[in-house]
Formats: C-alpha cells, sequence, structure tokens
C-alpha cells in the first residue's frame, strides 16, 4: 500500500509527494499523480508538501483508489503530449484513440462499487479538486437516478426524507405531472 | 429506530456535488431529484433559480388529446419514450391554435384570436399584445357560423428569443398577409410592423440580431438592439418559390443554415387517391377523390408505415412503442376521413455569407435538426445519445394542408438525412388542435411580464 507511486517509472525523476490519510496511512506519489488535484497543486506551489500532505477527510481505503484513478490519468496525460510531437497526424489520432479507449474502459472497471464507496468517492474528489474524478463519478450518481421515484432514489441511497409535509404538498402542487 | 436509520445512511453531499449531479439530468428526473430530501431539494431550487440546469435539454413532442382533457399538455419525452401530462392555464389548451415554440414556451392564439404564451413545465402564462395593434393585417369580426379559423388567416409562425439589451425576451411574428414581419418586445402594448420585405417563413435569432428567412432563400437581418431596426439583406434570391417549409437554423459550429422540407401528396392508386389542389376561389386547398380510408393494420393499433417506408433502419429507440405507453388516442374517432401527405426530402445548405450563396450539406455526422412549428433547432448528437446523428426529427408544419383537412393525418417522424428514407414516431395523432410541435422543456420562470 505505502509504495502506491513505485511504478511510474516515467516520472521516476520527478519529484515525489508523500500523502498521508486520515488513519495515518502514508501514501508516495509523483508529482504529476498528485498534481491532478488542485487542492494539493496548490500545496505544492506554496510550498507547504515537506513532510507529506496530511488528507484527515480521505481515508486509507479511498485515498487508495484516488491514487489509482490519477495515476491512470497522469500517465494518459503524459502519454498523450509525448505522443503529439513522435507521430504523424494519423498515427497521433490513432494512439489517441488507444488511449481515450483504453481510459473509457479504465473508468467503467472503476466505477464498479459499492454506492457508499461511490459517495466516498466523491467527497474525496471534491474535497481534493480532481475534476475528472468528480466529473466521472457524479455522472455515474445521476445515471443511477434516472427515471427514479424519490422513494426509490430514497431507498437506494438510504437518504431519509427529511422534507416537512408543507414541502412535499408544494412541490407536488408546483409539478405533480413529473410524479405521475 | 433511528440508530439503525443512521447507521446505513450514506454521507451527505455537499449543495456544490449535489448541483453537480442534479444539473446533468433531463428536467423530469431533476424534478424528481430534487423531492428527495432537504439538500437534494436546496440543489434543485439553487439551479433551477439560477438557470445552471442541463440546458440542452432534449426536445420533447407536445400535443393534447381528447382523453388526457382541454387543458392538458401531452409531453412525450424522446429520451425516456413516456409521455407526461401538465396542466395548463385557461382558455383550454384544445380550443387555441398553436403559432410556435422557443426556448420552452408554446406560442398561442385563442379563439379570440389573442395571443398567449404559455410555458407548459412551469404553469406560467403571458398575454402578447393585442391583436388589434398588428399593423397591415387581414382581420375581420368573426362571423357567426364562421367555417373559416380567422386564426389560421392571421398567423404564420411566432418566436420568442430572449432579448439581450434588456434582458428579457422579444417575441416575433409572421402574419398574413402576404407573410410580414412584426415584433414586441417585453413591456410593449403594440406589435411594430417590420417592413418592406414580405414572404417570410422562418426566424432566427443571434447576438442582437434577427435573421428572416423568405420563401425564396432570401434571409433578411434585422437589428434590434438599437431604438431604430435597419434592415441588411444577407443573401437574396437563391429559388422560385415551390410548396415545400423553409426553415432557417443557427449551427453549432457558427454560421448559419437554411433547409427546405420537401412535401409530397403519394396518390395510392391511380385514381382512387384524394387529388389536392389550390383553389383561388376558395383561398384554400381542396380535395378530389376524397374518400374514407380504414386505419391501416400493421400489427400495432394506430402505427401508420407507408408503403414506401421499410423496416430498414428500425433501431430509433423504443419509439415504435410510444403507443402502448403513451395513449395517444388516435383510435377514439374510429375510422376517419384522412390526406396523407409526407415528409418526401429534406435538404440542408449552409449559407456562405461572403460569397451570398448556398452550400449544399449531404449529411450531419455529429448534429440533428428537429423542424416543425417549433424554433428550429440544429443539436449535438453528443449531448443526446438517445437521439440519433444525421436524423431530422421532424412535425407537421404544412398550414395550407392542415387548414384545409384538419382531419388529415399528421406527418410526424425522423428522417435518415443519408438515405432519406423515414420512420413514425407517435404513428397517427388525429387530434385537431393544437398542432403538435417540438417543445424543449424550460424550467425557468419569466422575470419581466409582457403586458397586454
Amino acid at each position: 500500500m505505502a509504495s502506491a507511486g513505485s511504478g511510474d517509472e516515467k516520472a521516476a525523476a520527478a519529484a515525489m509527494i508523500t500523502l498521508i490519510s486520515s488513519d495515518n496511512e502514508k501514501f508516495e506519489v509523483t508529482e504529476a499523480t498528485a498534481t491532478l488535484s488542485q487542492t494539493i497543486r496548490h500545496m505544492i506551489e506554496d510550498g507547504c508538501t515537506d513532510g507529506g500532505v496530511p488528507l484527515p477527510n480521505v481515508t486509507s481505503k479511498i485515498l487508495a483508489r484516488v491514487i489509482e484513478y490519477c495515476k491512470k490519468h497522469a500517465t494518459a496525460a503524459a502519454g498523450e503530449e509525448g505522443s503529439s510531437s513522435s507521430f504523424s497526424d494519423a498515427a497521433f489520432l490513432e494512439v489517441d484513440r488507444a488511449f481515450l479507449e483504453e481510459l473509457e474502459e479504465f473508468d467503467d472497471a472503476f466505477l464498479e462499487v459499492d454506492r457508499a464507496t461511490l459517495f466516498d468517492l466523491i467527497l474525496a474528489a471534491n474535497y481534493l479538486d480532481i475534476k475528472g474524478l468528480l466529473n466521472l463519478t457524479c455522472q455515474k450518481v445521476a445515471d443511477s437516478v434516472k427515471g427514479k421515484t424519490p422513494e426509490q432514489i430514497r431507498e437506494m441511497y438510504n437518504i431519509v426524507n427529511d422534507l416537512t409535509p408543507e414541502e412535499e404538498a408544494e412541490i407536488r402542487r408546483e409539478t405533480q405531472w413529473a410524479f405521475e | 429506530m433511528e440508530l439503525e436509520t443512521l447507521v446505513g445512511t450514506l454521507p451527505g453531499l455537499p449543495l456544490d456535488v449535489l448541483e453537480v449531479i442534479l444539473g446533468s439530468l433531463e428536467i423530469p428526473d431533476l424534478i424528481r431529484a430534487g423531492s428527495v430530501c432537504c439538500s437534494w431539494r436546496a440543489a434543485y431550487t439553487s439551479l433551477r433559480d439560477l438557470g445552471r440546469y442541463k440546458q440542452s435539454q432534449t426536445p420533447c413532442l407536445f400535443y393534447s388529446s381528447k382523453s388526457a382533457g382541454d387543458n392538458v399538455a401531452c409531453l412525450y419525452s424522446l429520451v425516456e419514450k413516456r409521455v407526461y401530462k401538465l396542466t395548463l392555464p385557461e382558455p383550454p389548451i384544445r380550443s387555441r391554435i398553436l403559432i410556435g415554440s422557443s426556448n420552452g414556451w408554446l406560442i398561442t392564439a385563442d379563439e379570440r384570436l389573442e395571443l398567449l404564451l404559455v410555458n407548459p413545465v412551469t404553469g406560467e402564462q403571458i398575454a402578447l399584445p393585442s391583436v388589434v395593434t398588428i399593423e397591415h393585417k387581414v382581420y375581420r369580426e368573426p362571423e357567426i357560423h364562421d367555417r373559416n379559423d380567422l386564426r389560421e388567416e392571421l398567423y404564420f409562425k411566432a418566436f420568442l428569443f430572449p432579448d439581450l439589451s434588456s434582458g428579457s425576451y422579444i417575441v416575433v411574428l409572421i402574419h398574413h398577409p402576404y407573410y410580414q414581419l412584426s415584433f414586441a418586445r417585453a413591456g410593449d402594448d403594440k406589435w411594430t410592423w417590420m417592413p418592406p420585405n414580405a414572404g417570410y417563413r422562418d426566424c432566427m435569432y443571434m447576438d442582437g440580431v434577427l435573421y428572416a428567412l423568405t420563401k425564396l432563400g432570401e434571409i433578411d437581418a434585422f437589428d434590434l438592439s438599437g431604438s431604430t431596426v435597419t434592415r441588411t439583406v444577407i443573401v437574396g434570391k437563391v429559388k422560385d418559390y415551390i410548396y415545400e417549409s423553409m426553415y432557417i437554423i443557427p449551427s453549432p459550429w457558427g454560421g448559419l443554415l437554411q433547409v427546405w422540407r420537401i412535401v409530397d401528396i403519394p396518390r395510392h392508386e391511380v385514381g382512387e387517391g384524394p387529388e389536392i389542389f389550390y383553389a383561388p376561389d376558395h383561398k384554400g386547398w381542396r380535395v378530389k377523390n376524397h374518400r374514407v380510408h380504414e386505419l391501416e393494420d400493421s400489427g400495432a393499433p394506430g402505427i401508420l408505415k407507408h408503403p414506401e417506408q421499410e423496416d430498414e433502419d428500425c433501431d430509433a429507440p423504443g419509439i415504435e412503442h410510444a403507443l402502448e405507453q403513451g395513449d395517444v388516442d388516435v383510435l377514439e374517432n374510429g375510422p376517419a376521413t384522412y390526406v396523407k401527405y409526407i415528409t418526401k426530402k429534406i435538404q440542408v445548405y449552409k449559407v456562405d455569407m461572403v460569397g451570398k450563396e448556398l452550400v449544399k450539406v449531404y449529411c450531419l455526422p455529429e448534429h440533428l435538426l428537429f423542424l416543425g412549428h417549433n424554433q428550429s433547432l440544429c443539436l449535438c448528437a453528443e449531448e443526446h445519445p438517445q437521439l440519433k446523428a444525421n436524423h431530422v426529427y421532424f412535425t407537421d408544419d404544412h398550414k395550407e394542408l392542415i387548414m384545409s383537412f384538419k382531419d388529415a393525418n399528421r406527418d410526424i417522424g425522423v428522417l435518415n438525412l443519408e438515405n432519406h428514407k423515414r420512420k413514425e414516431i407517435l404513428s397517427k395523432i388525429w387530434c385537431d388542435l393544437p398542432c403538435p410541435t417540438w417543445i424543449v422543456p424550460n424550467l425557468t420562470k419569466m422575470n419581466s411580464a409582457f403586458r397586454k
């Protein structure tokens, strides 16, 4: 777990950053991987990453998944940059498409998690400000509520209905048609 | 008990995250998700009030039906393949005719010939300046037992555009005689006539400029941002007039598109089919050999298959099943007299503004069109994965024919630009008034109302 960043040989020469989860586990990642998070990017810019970056809102379980996502997408981004200078346009498009397909497959597999993990990933992506991961996970939730009634959505995500009867009545009065 | 509930509860998502989630939904899903709990409700309210929900909503087919009720608008969702029924304010929607559909608003004319904007989703309704303030109009007091609908004699098509200069809205009207233009801004108490040209068929609005297309393919631009309206000719006459529907659309990649839609009135069997001709004495279209047709039996109730349209390319997702779910009361009138006229061909042109000519476009691989009584639309296929790229979704807008044959079956369907094959969407809709049309649902309330 602690060597999560060691496979990233491409950026081996680059600076390494240590991330510390809420349960005190340390993850060493390359700067390229870490800076997919705008929050961490700003910390690096401000020079406050010496001695590791404590992330008190993210558990080691979730942080490991987030790092997995960032490594994949950082590699893809680096690969695209590299390919644009060394391939012809047609070859570049081919490589580009292959990258995108691989990324899509990765994203699909990445989203195969239970709903509690999905919500934790959303919270982590939001806290760390990782736009791609936030959009990906939010889209997953959005897709899951399509065509569902409020009751079904509550059941799916264990959400307690805390609307007052008056509020519910008002919603029904304004938009009854959407519930029939 | 309370503890048990809490154990299974997922962490609450912050408002900005809920806004990202709800902000990607179509309006019916957005409304339902917005009534899950207080925090989801807060995200819904914020998105609605700031207009930050998904703006590229998928158009729905608006129609009415006797069985749903006189005040009910039916919206058929192409995404969910189901019908929503929305109750509208008085007067009954089935007593009005449809003049246009823009930005989520239907533009309708009531039995007194007065124009009303109505947003089916919000139920908001706004009266436009009175019919008596339209200059150079054809207008007479309705006579008792008047057989002609004066509304059809007066109005052709109307549009509602956001007016950037005032932060409100502007309504543009094509009216008779001669298909002239008039407009009214929010708060106006009368219509302003826009001379001198005529023969307009469709309008679009971009960056404060109104572009109006004539039956000869001419495009006039009107700058509506100042106090005086100035007209510039963008493209001159490019064709002679033939009977067809014409549209002008801003294309998503910039510039303008012109679209011509050719309608055919096929005779099924020589000598037996109805023949349609224009009768100058009656100022309208008439039919010879008019006969009673039985509804064609094609397996499912009310599904019409044109002989020329076979089952190729029939994977338009779920469209054929709409009737089962969507109780369109096409059968309630039983066997009916009808005349078939169908969209035969749709030709798209790119407008070359410099060369002042049209360039034929053979396909729109990443886009799709919505044509009819609505403000003409060109949408990105990527934003509407349930719809088909390079296809045209069309509703009936053959006004001259509709005027004469109120019980004609509607020309509604999807046409593939590649091979010009057409598919039905909601089979036969017999309802006479108002004419079915596309509407892009809109949750935003109009801020400053039009005054009558």
